[in-house]
Order: structure tokens, then C-alpha cells, then sequence
């Protein structure tokens, strides 16, 4: 089963400007059975963002510089649909319509429910029932 | 200034002389000694204290039976001669030579010529090189003896004026406020002598030595007046309480009786410390002691000990000092209070890396063929993170626990540096931009921690909610060292800055500009400075913002 997956791994970019943070959920994503790679910033994920290079993007909503929902917003800017996964130590209403009005898949507080962060990745990916709050009239890869 | 006593002009009262004139115009004296006789016949034995008892007994029982004007003049009462007659010579005659006459009065007793006749040097403070003579004549009988002294006057003053000199002396001491205590200390002055001739010069080396020196002098030197001020200070009934030796004086500081031994013997005017003082009543009171010596020509037995009661003045202070620490503790936790928030997110970060990991720690777990490998990585990255929560509480704690300040040398990045931790996220939240440009090298500064800490932290705060909700917000944070070597802590915001007319108040206490602040942030942190020998100043940048700069004087070199 694991050689059967091998190629088509889904890769998870994950960006925290917290190094203890950023380090524990890619070993959580990790031992889930994905890919990862870490961002410390914003500005270093848009940099390294190539078409196709990940599959999903969690990222932390409160950082220094472009925060998380700025992040969305640029991606969704650059035409990308890729399924975003936000984390917050501060959740509010507010911040959640914010994210999912921006087009997060989800909206989590930290520290972050192993099986609920699962569970979403999972729909996120498209390997469970839908995508969850995300819209999916958009599917294709853009850009 | 001296002259010699005048011979003419003495209406003489009558007395021949049989020495040929050769006392007249001096002070002279006709003495009864009949009462005195046993005593004298006795003659003085054994220590010190008995040999003063048999003075004592030989003078006050020799009573005047004629005197002439130059007597009169130089030692009498102020009523004159008549008042003379008939009373003890011991109540006129300089005590400085008291024992020089009891001591001729017995040997011009002893000896058994009808003619007999005996002279000796004595000191005087108000003859030069005075001659004490003391004779017994054939036609007035074995108990009558003449004395007779011979000298320059040094003084214009007489005796008498000075003993009222002296009376004044002692009732201005008596009736001064302060209290005071007049003492003898000549014992130790002649030990002094003593222990120069031998050669001592270090007379600290030599107190580590002959610790017993100083309970010698505890007892020797003794409190021989006391004015009522003292009295009520020491919680005395009655000023005689106190007469005696000084060691009543250093019983709660010992040390103190050291220190003042050595100045003392290092012929020093003064010497003044604040020390305990226990009460005959038991009280335990903060003094000051001031210790006044004599010096030649001043009398040699008036060594003056002024006390002043610091206890309620030190008290005072003390509870003023825990006031302004209290204060300054609730203005910390109030701050505190507006960064929970802050601080809540800054526990949170390594609370929520610990709760990841232990996650994925049980995931690994919990596979057929545990990952062990891993989870030892995650645990210790556990362990890291847990350690990191500790501190940031630990830090927090510092900021809110009750101590006293703690005065240790500092560098002030570091003070910055663990300002930020409670702020940090305040900052992130609103998008703040913070540079921090720390100098490198500086030199250390003396403080308490938690209180610059407090000041960068009220700074910080002020420019975070200057900034407001504004975007593109700015804060700059730096430190150097500044024109005079002095450690510069400065901070610049590209806030709104501070109103023109307001600069000059913005320290004052109760003064603010927010809705739910106190206005005594800024108050506290110039008191802050200023007790750490350091300032705060404010100005307005030209591009905007508001700008605060610390300064704090640079630790002394130890070289």
C-alpha cells in the first residue's frame, strides 16, 4: 500500500513564524502520511510557490508581515485554488468568516486536534465525502 | 596676652607674711586642718579609686580660715571673701591640683620642723608654670597651714569666670534639645600615649589583636553628664542613670565602640555613624552618634557625644521606599493586565508545539513497529518546549511577584530583549513593524531587572496603542552609548506623536490622553530612571512619531 502511494504522496506546505510550531506539525502532517515542506513566512512560501508543487497549505493566521488571511488573498490572487488550512492561537468569529469567506477550507484553533486536522486534510485533498466549506465549483489547477 | 599678677594695690587682709613678702600679691590662703587630721596622718594607700576618696576627705575637711583678694579674685565665689571663710577648700581649689595640695598639706604635716615648708610645680589652667607652696608657721599651731601659689596668668579671666563659662557651658548643654552626654576619656588617652611610645601606629592590626582593648575602654571611659534629652532618650528615670561607664552606650553596636576607639586614637576631631541603640528601657532605636575629642589646650576630660533618634525618620523612609515599591508593583501588573492577551499567546506558542508533539508522539506509538527514533526526537523537542513555557512564566512572575529591588549590573539588550517577550504578539497581531537595532559591546548599566524591564514595557505599550489601528505601523528600538558614556535606550514610532503643549507635562503624574489609562505610566517610569541615576526624555520626530529615549549611567570600571 505505502509503494502503491509512493508517487502521488500529497505534499503539505506549512507556514509559522513559530520554529516549535512549524516543526511539530510537519512531523504531525508527516506521520499522518503526507509530505511536507515549511515556510517561516509568507513571503518565503509565495517564493517558493511553483505550480503544482503543493497539494494544501496550512498555514498560521497571525504572523509578522502578511498574516495568514493576506496570504490566502494573494494566493487566490495569483489564480491558485490550492486547498488552505488556517491555524489560529486566537480564534474569533470575525477572524473565521474572514478566513472562509477568503476560501480556507478550515478554520482551527491551535493547538490543533490531531484527528480533526486529519479529517480535514483528508477533505481537502478530495480523498473523503467533499471539500468541506470550501467552494467547489472552481476545481481546476489555475495558473 | 600674660601678665604678672599685680603685688601693689592689695589691701591685704591682715595676715603677716613670715616669707619675706614673698607671696604677697599672690594667691594665698590660710587653712584649718584640725578636722582633716586623721586623714592626714593616715596618709593615702592602695589603688587609684582610694587615693582620690583620701584627697577628697584631706580638702573637703580643710576649711578656709582667711584668704586674701588675689585668692578671692582668681578662684572665689562671687559674693567674695566672706562667702570663703569657714567652707572647705576643696570647693574652691582647681580640681586640676588637688592632689598636688592634699599631697603637701600631708607632707608639711609629717614633717617636724614648727617651720616646715614644702614647694612643687603643678599645671593650672590659668597660670603658667605655677608654684604650689605650702608652709606651716611657728606662732600659728601644727593644724594651721598656709598655701600659697606663684605664677603668670595666661588668663585675663579668672576662675571663677570661667567656672561661670563653664556653668554657661552646662546649661546650654542642659537645656539643648539634642541629646547629650558629656564624657571622660582620658584614660584612654594616656593608653594611647602609651601604645605610641611603644611604637604602634596601625592601631586597627593592633584592636584585631588586643580585642580586650576595647572592653577596656567600654569601662574606662566613663558618661560623667547627662542632659535631660539623653535621659528621655535612653528611656532613663533619672540623667544619674546614665553616669558611669560607655559601654551602656554600644551595647546593640559593638562595632560602633571600635570605630570610635580608632579615632579616638587617631587623634581624629570627630567621628559620627548611625547605629542601634538599646534603651535602658529595652527599646531598640536607629541613631546617629556624633563623637566630639578634645584637643589640647581644651580640657581633656569633656569628650561630647551628641545622639540623634533616626528611628522615626528611617521608618518613614523605609515605609515610603515599600509604598513607591507597591505602587510601582501595581502599575506593572496593571500594565500586565492590558498585555494578558499578549502574554496568554506567548505560553500558548510552546503549550500548543508541546500538544502537536505529543500527538504525533503517540501516533508513532501506536504503529505496529513503533518509530522510536522518532518519538525520542519528539519528546525532546517536548522537553525544549515545555522549558520555554517555564521561563516566559517565570519572567512573567518576575514581573508581578513582590521583591525589593535587586541592584546587579545589567546589559540593557537583554533587558529589551525579555521587554519584547510580552509584547511580541501585541505587535504581530496589529502588523506592526519592530526593528531593533542593538548596540554591540556596550558597557553594563546597574539596575533592577524587573523595573527596566517595566519602563521598556510601558514604552512599548505606548507606542503599540499610539499606533493604534493604523496601517504601515512602525517601531524602532535602539541602544548605544551615548556623548558622556552613558547607555541610550531609544524607541521611535510613526504614531501620531505627542501634542506640542503636552511634551512638558506628559511626566507629571495623572496626567493622560487615553480614555482608561491613569496617566501614571510615564510618572512611574521617570521615577524609575531617576532612582537608577538615569532620566527619560521625549520629543517629536520631524518625519512624525514620537520618539523616548533612556539613559542610564554606564557600570564603573572595576579597574
Amino acid at each position: 500500500m505505502k509503494a502503491d502511494r509512493l508517487s502521488k504522496v500529497p505534499v503539505i506546505a506549512i507556514v509559522d513564524d513559530d520554529q516549535a510550531m512549524r516543526d511539530a506539525l510537519c512531523e504531525l502532517v508527516q506521520v499522518m502520511g503526507f509530505s511536507t515542506e515549511a515556510f517561516d513566512g509568507a513571503a518565503a512560501f509565495l517564493a517558493g510557490l511553483a505550480p503544482g508543487r503543493f497539494d494544501c497549505l496550512i498555514t498560521d493566521v497571525r504572523m509578522p508581515g502578511m498574516d495568514g488571511i493576506d496570504l490566502q488573498r494573494r494566493l487566490r490572487a495569483l489564480g491558485s485554488t490550492m486547498p488552505v488550512v488556517m491555524i489560529t492561537a486566537a480564534p474569533d468569529p470575525a477572524g473565521r468568516a474572514r478566513a472562509l469567506a477568503g476560501g480556507a477550507c478550515a478554520y482551527l484553533a491551535k493547538p490543533v486536534d490531531d484527528s480533526t486536522l486529519l479529517d480535514h486534510l483528508r477533505s481537502a485533498l478530495g480523498h473523503g465525502e467533499g471539500a468541506g466549506d470550501q467552494t467547489n465549483d472552481e476545481d481546476s489547477p489555475g495558473g | 596676652m600674660s601678665e604678672t599678677l599685680p603685688s601693689a594695690g592689695d589691701p591685704d587682709t591682715g595676715i603677716v607674711l613670715e616669707i619675706d613678702g614673698l607671696y604677697r600679691g599672690s594667691p594665698y590662703w590660710e587653712l584649718d586642718t584640725s578636722d582633716a587630721r586623721i586623714f592626714i596622718d593616715a596618709g593615702p594607700s592602695g589603688g587609684e579609686l582610694r587615693q582620690a576618696n583620701w584627697v577628697a576627705e584631706v580638702l573637703g575637711r580643710s576649711r578656709v580660715v582667711d584668704v586674701n583678694d588675689r585668692a578671692v579674685h582668681l578662684v572665689g565665689t562671687f559674693t567674695g571673701r566672706e562667702d570663703m571663710i569657714g567652707r572647705p577648700i576643696a570647693d574652691f581649689w582647681p580640681p586640676d591640683s588637688h592632689d598636688d595640695l592634699a599631697d603637701l598639706i600631708a607632707q608639711v604635716a609629717a614633717d617636724r620642723s614648727p617651720d616646715a615648708m614644702r614647694t612643687r610645680e603643678i599645671t593650672s589652667l590659668l597660670l603658667q608654670a605655677p608654684v604650689l607652696t605650702v608652709w606651716r608657721s611657728q606662732q600659728a599651731g601644727a593644724d594651721t597651714m598656709f598655701v600659697a601659689v606663684k605664677g603668670v596668668v595666661n588668663d585675663h579671666r579668672s576662675y571663677w569666670s570661667l567656672r561661670a563659662s563653664e556653668e554657661r557651658y552646662r546649661k546650654l548643654i542642659h537645656h539643648m534639645p539634642n541629646p547629650l552626654l558629656r564624657v571622660d576619656a582620658r584614660m584612654m588617652g594616656r593608653v594611647f600615649e602609651r601604645l605610641r611610645a611603644e611604637g604602634v601606629v596601625d592601631i586597627e592590626s593592633y584592636l584585631d589583636a588586643h580585642p580586650e582593648l576595647i572592653a577596656f575602654a567600654e569601662q574606662s571611659v566613663r558618661i560623667t553628664e547627662v542632659n535631660p534629652a539623653a535621659a528621655l532618650l535612653f528611656g532613663a528615670r533619672s540623667p544619674t542613670d546614665l553616669v558611669g561607664p560607655v559601654e551602656c552606650l554600644f551595647k546593640a553596636s559593638p562595632d560602633t565602640a571600635r570605630r570610635v576607639t580608632i579615632a579616638h586614637f587617631d587623634r581624629r576631631r570627630s567621628h559620627a555613624e548611625v547605629m542601634k541603640l538599646r534603651t535602658l528601657d529595652g527599646r531598640l532605636l536607629d541613631v546617629r552618634i556624633a563623637v566630639t575629642f578634645p584637643t589640647p589646650p581644651e580640657q581633656l576630660d569633656v569628650t561630647v557625644v551628641g545622639l540623634e533618634d533616626l528611628t522615626d525618620q528611617l521608618r518613614t523612609e523605609a515605609q515610603l521606599r515599600q509604598l513607591q515599591a507597591d505602587f510601582t508593583r501595581a502599575a506593572r501588573i496593571s500594565t500586565l493586565g492590558e498585555l494578558a492577551t499578549s502574554i496568554a499567546h506567548e505560553v500558548n506558542q510552546p503549550l500548543a508545539a508541546i500538544f502537536t508533539n505529543a500527538e504525533t508522539s503517540l501516533r508513532w506509538l501506536s504503529r505496529d513497529e513503533p518509530n522510536l527514533a522518532k518519538v525520542v526526537q519528539l519528546t525532546s523537542r517536548i522537553v525544549a518546549s515545555a522549558r520555554h513555557a517555564n521561563e516566559i512564566v517565570h519572567r512573567i512572575r518576575a514581573m508581578t511577584a513582590k521583591h525589593a529591588p535587586e541592584w546587579r549590573p545589567l546589559d540593557l539588550n537583554e533587558v529589551v530583549d525579555e521587554a519584547l517577550l510580552f509584547l511580541r504578539h501585541d505587535i504581530d497581531a496589529r502588523s506592526i513593524r519592530l526593528s531593533t537595532r542593538l548596540g554591540l559591546g556596550l558597557p553594563r548599566v546597574i539596575g533592577d531587572r524587573v523595573q527596566l524591564q517595566q519602563v521598556v514595557v510601558n514604552l512599548l505599550v505606548n507606542s503599540v496603542q499610539a499606533i493604534g489601528q493604523a496601517k504601515a505601523g512602525r517601531v524602532e528600538l535602539s541602544t548605544g552609548l551615548g556623548a558622556g558614556g552613558e547607555v541610550v535606550f531609544i524607541i521611535r514610532d510613526n504614531g501620531p506623536g505627542i501634542p506640542e503643549d503636552d511634551l512638558d507635562r506628559i511626566f507629571e503624574g495623572f496626567f493622560t490622553t487615553k480614555d482608561e489609562g491613569m496617566g501614571l505610566g510615564l510618572a512611574i517610569c521617570q521615577s524609575i530612571m531617576t532612582a537608577h541615576g538615569g532620566g527619560i526624555a521625549a520629543s517629536n520626530r520631524p518625519e512624525g512619531g514620537a520618539c523616548f529615549q533612556l539613559w542610564l549611567p554606564a557600570e564603573p570600571d572595576p579597574a
